[in-house]
C-alpha cells in the first residue's frame, strides 16, 4: 500500500516540476509549485496513515473473527457442560428423592411398630407420608374381601372419584389381580396399556401410577395406589422397589397388629380366668379358715368338756389305787394302774390339743424375752435326765457362744423337751444325742441330733401333721398322741421361727429350729 | 427508665391435625414471650397440606384478636432448619412497634388494584407516623407480581421499602393461600406495614451466574417469552438442554433442569439479573415464565451451584442486619427451587449459615416461596431508597430482619 503511495507521490512531484518548467519559471509559478508539492505531501502522508489504519482494522477484524469462533466454541462447550450437568442433576434428584423416601419409610416403620389395630396401620399412610415418598396422589383401601373396599386415606382424590375408582377396581377385575400378586404393578399412560388400567389412570388423573396389594400371610388386607401428577417420574424401578418395601412393611404391621390383638384378647381372657380362680381360692380359703376355727372351737370346747370327767376318772382311779376303798387284788391293781396311765395319756392329748387350738386361734401370745441359755438347758436336762440314764444315752451340748435365747419362757422349753423326748424314744441304748446352738445372722439355729433309727422319706413330709405317727416298730411299741411335733411346730411358728428335719433311716435324725435372735 | 422490650418468638408444630398444629405453634411462641410483653403482631407460615381454615382457627384460638398475617408454604423454616408439613408462628413484641395489615383480592385479574387495595387497607390500620417498610405476602401462582408492586408503590411511594415472599403449596402448583386476620384467601396479596420504633432491613441474593451467550429478547408479552434473536425462544432452550430434556420439561412442567438453569434478564446495570423460571412451553415455541419479561432486554441462561447458593444466603443475611442496632428476629423467604437445588442436607446448612451471620440468639423463621420481592439494591436502608426497582423473581433468598 505504502509503496503505491510513494509511486503516486513521486509521479505527482515529477508532474508538478514538468508543469512548472513548461509554464516558464516565475516566482508565482514557483509558489504555486511549492503549494502543490505541500498538498501532495500531505495527501501522501494521510494516505499512508489511512493505509496503516486499514491494515490495523483488517488485523482486528481477523482477531474478532477468531474471538467470535472461540466464543462460539465456548458456547458449544457450555452446552455440553449444561447437558452433562443436567444428567448429574437428574441423578442427584433421584438420589434426593430416594433418600427422602427411605427416611420417610424409616419414620413410618417406627410409627407402624406401635400400631395396635389394622385400621390404625392403614391410617398412618397419610398425605405427609405419600408426599414424602414423592407422590402427589394416593388411595389406600382396606378390603377384607373383593367386594368390601373401605377407603382409609385419599390424597388428592375426591370422594366422587374414589367411588368411581372403587367400582372400577371391582368390576374390571384389577383388584383381584392386585390382591393375588405380591409384586407392585407400574402403570404408564402408553398406547399398549390395557383399557382397564388406562381407565384407572384417568380416574386418578395421573399419567403414571403404582398399584400394589398389602398381603399378610393371613390373607389380603388392602391395597394402595400411588401416582404423580407430573409425567415420567413415577416410572422408575426405584418407585417399584419402594412401594414393594412399603407394602411389605404394611403387611407385617397388619400381621403384628392382628397378633397383638390376639395376644391382648388371650391376656384379657387369662387375666379374667386368674381373677376368677383367685376369687374361688379366696372363697375356699375363707371357708377353710372358717372350718378350721370351727374345728379349733370344737376341739377346744370338747377338750374342756372332757377334762372335767377325765379329772374325776383319774381321781377315782388314784383313790382306788391308794387302797382307800379297800385293798385291791393284783389283777384289779394292774387294771387300775392301766386306767391311770391311759387317763394321763388322754390328759396329755387333751392338753396338747387345747394348746394347738389356742395357738391357732391366736388366743395365746408368745412373749419375747431373753432366756439365759445355761439355765434353760439345765432345766431341760433335769427333766430328761432320768430317761437318758435309763438308756445310757450320751448327751452333749454345743452352745457355740450363744448365751441367750429370745422367746416365751413358758412355751419354748416345751419345744426342746418334746424334741429331746422324741430323740430319746427313738435312740437305742448307748446312743448319743447332741444339742447344738449357733448364731446365724439375725437368727439362732438350734439343732437336736440323735443316732436313732431315723425317719423314712415318706414320713418326713407328714411328720408335723396332727395325729400323724411314723410307721416304724418303735411307734408300734410306744404309745403317743401324735400331737407332739405338731405342737412344737405351732410354738416355733408362733415365735416367728421355722422348724425343719433331715433324716436318713438307720443313721439318725436332726431337727433344726431357727428362732429370731432379738 | 425500663429498658426497651425487643422480643420475638417462634413456635412450631408438626401435629397432623391442622387445628392442633396451629394452636400448638401459637401457644409455644406465646409461652416464650416475656410475661410483660404484649403481643403486637403474629406471622403465620403453614403447610398447604393442612386444612387452612382449621389451621388459622387453631392459631387464633391461642392468640386471640391480634393483627395476623401469613401464607401457605412450600416448606417451613425455623432456627433449627427446614421443615415440611408443619406450622410456624412468629410473635413480635417490640416497644413502640406500630403495624397495619391489609389485603387485596383478585391479584390474578387486576394485580395493580390488588396491590393498591392491600397498601390502602394496611395504611388505614396503621396508627403511627413513621413507617419502616412493608412485608408482602402474595399468591405464588400469580405471575403479575411486578404489577402488584406498582400498585403498592402508587399508594406508598416508589422509594418505600417493599419486600416479601409469595406463597407456595408444597410444589403441587395447584393453589396457594394467604392469611389476613381470620381470613384465608387465594389469588390475593397481604401487606404488613411496619413502623414506629422498628426498622426493617432486607437482603436479596440469588447466587446464580450467567453462563450462556447473551440473547436479545426480541418479542415478549407479559410473562411469555416469544422470540430471542428473532428465533422461537424454545429453540434456543433446546440448543442448550437438548431435545430430550426439553421434551421432558414440556411433560413434567417445572423440573430440576429449569430450576438449575433459570433465565436471567439483565437489569439496569451489568450485574443485575432478574431470575425467571420457565413454567410451561407454548405450541408456538414460546416460553411462559413465572414473572414479567421485558422486551428488548438481554437474556442469558444462569447457572447455580450449592456453594454459590450458600454464599448468597450469607450475603443476604449480612445485608439484612447491616442497618439494625438490635435484631429481634430474622424472616427468611427462600425460593422453593433453591431448596430442591440444595437438597435436604444443604438446605439445612443454608439456615445454619444464616444463623452464623445473625447470631444464635436471634430467632429465625420463614418459609419456602414461589417468588421473592425486594429492591434490587436491597442492602440499602429504607431512607436511602429513591425510586428503586423492586425485583420480583424466583430462585433467590430474601432475608428480612426486624429490629430497632
Amino acid at each position: 500500500m505504502s509503496y503505491l503511495i510513494y509511486v503516486v507521490f513521486t509521479i505527482g512531484v515529477l508532474a508538478t516540476l514538468l508543469l512548472t518548467v513548461g509554464a516558464n519559471w516565475s516566482p508565482h509559478a514557483a509558489g504555486m509549485t511549492m503549494t502543490l508539492l505541500g498538498v501532495l505531501g500531505y495527501l501522501a502522508f494521510k494516505a499512508e496513515m489511512a493505509g496503516r489504519q486499514l491494515s490495523e482494522l483488517g488485523r482486528q477484524l481477523s482477531e474478532l473473527h477468531r474471538l467470535q469462533a472461540a466464543y462460539d466454541q465456548l458456547d458449544q462447550q457450555t452446552k455440553l457442560i449444561i447437558r452433562t450437568d443436567l444428567e448429574l442433576h437428574r441423578t442427584q434428584e433421584e438420589l434426593d428423592r430416594r433418600l427422602a423416601s427411605l427416611m420417610s419409610l424409616h419414620q413410618l416403620g417406627r410409627q407402624l411398630e406401635v400400631s395396635l389395630r389394622p385400621d390404625e396401620v392403614f391410617s398412618k399412610l397419610d398425605a405427609a407420608v405419600v408426599t414424602n415418598f414423592g407422590f402427589s396422589k394416593g388411595a389406600i383401601g382396606m378390603c377384607a374381601s373383593l367386594d368390601a373396599i373401605q377407603w382409609c386415606s385419599l390424597i388428592g382424590v375426591s370422594e366422587p372419584h374414589a367411588e368411581a375408582l372403587r367400582a372400577h377396581l371391582q368390576a374390571s377385575g384389577l383388584l383381584k389381580r392386585v390382591l393375588t400378586n405380591p409384586t407392585p404393578q407400574v402403570l404408564r399412560a402408553i398406547a399398549s396399556l390395557e383399557p382397564a388400567q388406562q381407565r384407572l389412570l384417568d380416574l386418578l388423573q395421573v399419567p403414571a401410577a403404582v398399584i400394589a396389594g398389602i398381603l399378610p400371610h393371613s390373607g389380603p388386607a388392602g391395597f394402595l395406589i400411588l401416582g404423580r401428577t407430573s409425567a415420567g417420574a413415577a416410572t422408575s424401578k426405584a418407585d417399584e422397589e419402594l412401594v414393594a418395601i412399603l407394602t411389605n412393611h404394611l403387611a407385617i404391621a397388619v400381621e403384628n397388629s392382628a397378633l397383638y390383638e390376639e395376644t391382648w384378647a388371650s391376656r384379657r381372657e387369662l387375666e379374667r380366668k386368674v381373677q376368677e380362680r383367685t376369687r374361688e381360692l379366696a372363697e375356699a380359703n375363707a371357708e377353710l379358715v372358717r372350718l378350721n376355727k370351727a374345728k379349733s372351737d370344737f376341739v377346744s370346747s370338747v377338750s374342756h368338756e372332757l377334762r372335767t370327767p377325765l379329772a374325776a376318772i383319774k381321781g377315782y382311779a388314784s383313790l382306788l389305787a391308794s387302797g382307800q376303798f379297800g385293798p385291791l387284788a393284783k389283777p384289779q391293781g394292774e387294771r387300775v394302774a392301766k386306767m391311770e396311765k391311759h387317763a394321763d395319756l388322754l390328759t396329755q392329748l387333751i392338753t396338747n390339743l387345747l394348746d394347738i387350738a389356742r395357738i391357732e386361734s391366736g388366743r395365746v401370745t408368745m412373749e419375747r424375752q431373753p432366756i439365759p441359755v445355761e439355765e434353760f438347758l439345765n432345766t431341760i436336762h433335769d427333766v430328761i435326765q432320768p430317761q437318758l440314764q435309763a438308756k445310757h444315752i450320751r448327751y452333749t451340748v454345743d452352745r457355740d457362744g450363744v448365751t441367750a435365747l429370745v422367746g416365751d419362757p413358758q412355751h419354748l422349753p416345751r419345744v426342746f423337751i418334746n424334741l429331746l423326748s422324741n430323740a430319746i424314744k427313738y435312740t437305742p441304748e448307748k446312743g448319743a444325742i447332741r444339742v447344738g446352738l449357733k448364731r446365724e445372722g439375725p437368727s439362732i439355729l438350734a439343732t437336736v441330733s440323735d443316732t436313732g433309727c431315723g425317719i423314712g422319706p415318706e414320713d418326713l413330709q407328714k411328720l408335723f401333721q396332727e395325729f400323724y405317727r411314723a410307721n416304724d416298730p418303735i411307734n408300734q411299741q410306744v404309745r403317743g398322741t401324735g400331737l407332739g411335733l405338731a405342737l412344737v411346730k405351732r410354738i416355733v411358728e408362733a415365735h416367728q421361727g421355722r422348724i425343719a428335719v433331715t433324716s436318713e433311716r438307720g443313721k439318725g435324725s436332726t431337727f433344726s429350729v431357727t428362732l429370731p435372735a432379738e | 427508665m425500663a429498658p426497651q422490650v425487643v422480643a420475638a418468638t417462634v413456635g412450631w408444630s408438626a401435629n397432623r391435625q391442622a387445628g392442633q398444629a396451629g394452636t400448638e405453634a401459637a401457644s409455644s411462641a406465646l409461652e416464650q414471650l416475656p410475661p410483660s410483653a404484649p403481643t403486637q403482631l403474629a406471622l403465620v407460615f403453614g403447610s398447604s397440606w393442612f386444612d387452612q381454615h382449621a389451621l388459622l382457627q387453631g392459631v387464633r384460638s391461642a392468640l386471640g384478636e391480634i393483627p395476623l398475617a401469613g401464607e401457605s408454604t412450600a416448606g417451613e423454616i425455623t432456627s433449627e432448619g427446614p421443615a415440611s408439613h408443619s406450622c410456624v408462628v412468629v410473635l413480635l413484641a417490640i416497644d413502640g412497634l406500630t403495624c397495619g395489615v391489609g389485603m387485596g383480592r383478585d391479584a390474578d385479574q387486576s394485580p395493580r388494584v390488588a396491590g393498591q387495595r392491600a397498601a390502602f387497607t394496611a395504611l388505614q390500620a396503621f396508627r403511627g407516623t413513621s413507617r419502616a417498610g412493608l412485608l408482602l405476602f402474595g399468591d405464588g401462582m400469580v405471575t403479575g407480581h411486578a404489577e402488584v408492586v406498582r400498585g403498592l408503590q402508587e399508594v406508598l411511594g416508589t422509594s418505600f421499602l417493599i419486600a416479601g415472599g409469595m406463597a407456595g403449596d408444597d410444589l403441587q402448583f395447584a393453589e396457594t393461600y394467604q392469611y389476613c386476620q381470620g381470613e384465608v384467601a387465594s389469588r390475593s396479596v397481604v401487606g404488613i406495614l411496619l413502623g414506629g420504633s422498628v426498622k426493617l432491613g432486607v437482603g436479596l441474593e440469588h447466587g446464580f451466574a450467567p453462563i450462556s451467550k447473551p440473547r436479545r429478547i426480541t418479542r415478549a408479552n407479559a410473562n411469555v417469552l416469544l422470540t430471542l434473536d428473532r428465533k422461537p425462544a424454545a429453540s434456543v432452550y433446546e440448543e442448550y438442554f437438548g431435545v430430550d430434556v426439553v421434551r421432558r420439561m414440556r411433560d413434567e412442567g417445572l423440573n430440576r433442569a429449569g430450576i438449575a438453569y433459570p433465565i436471567g434478564i439483565q437489569g439496569e446495570s451489568a450485574n443485575q439479573w432478574l431470575l425467571r423460571n420457565v413454567v410451561s412451553f407454548g405450541d408456538d415455541g414460546s416460553l411462559a415464565c413465572n414473572g414479567e419479561i421485558r422486551e428488548g432486554a438481554w437474556l442469558q441462561l444462569m447457572i447455580g451451584s450449592r456453594e454459590l447458593a450458600l454464599e448468597a444466603a450469607q450475603r443476604a443475611a449480612r445485608q439484612a442486619i447491616r442497618s439494625l442496632n438490635r435484631t429481634a428476629c430474622v424472616l427468611v423467604f427462600d425460593s422453593a427451587v433453591r431448596r430442591v437445588l440444595l437438597g435436604p442436607h444443604h438446605a439445612a446448612v443454608e439456615i445454619e449459615r444464616i444463623r452464623d451471620v445473625v447470631g444464635p440468639s436471634v430467632p429465625i423463621a420463614g418459609c419456602y416461596t414461589y417468588a421473592e420481592q425486594a429492591p434490587f439494591d436491597a442492602g440499602l436502608s429504607a431512607d436511602a431508597l429513591t425510586g428503586q426497582t423492586i425485583a420480583s423473581q424466583t430462585g433467590s433468598v430474601l432475608v428480612a430482619a426486624i429490629g430497632v
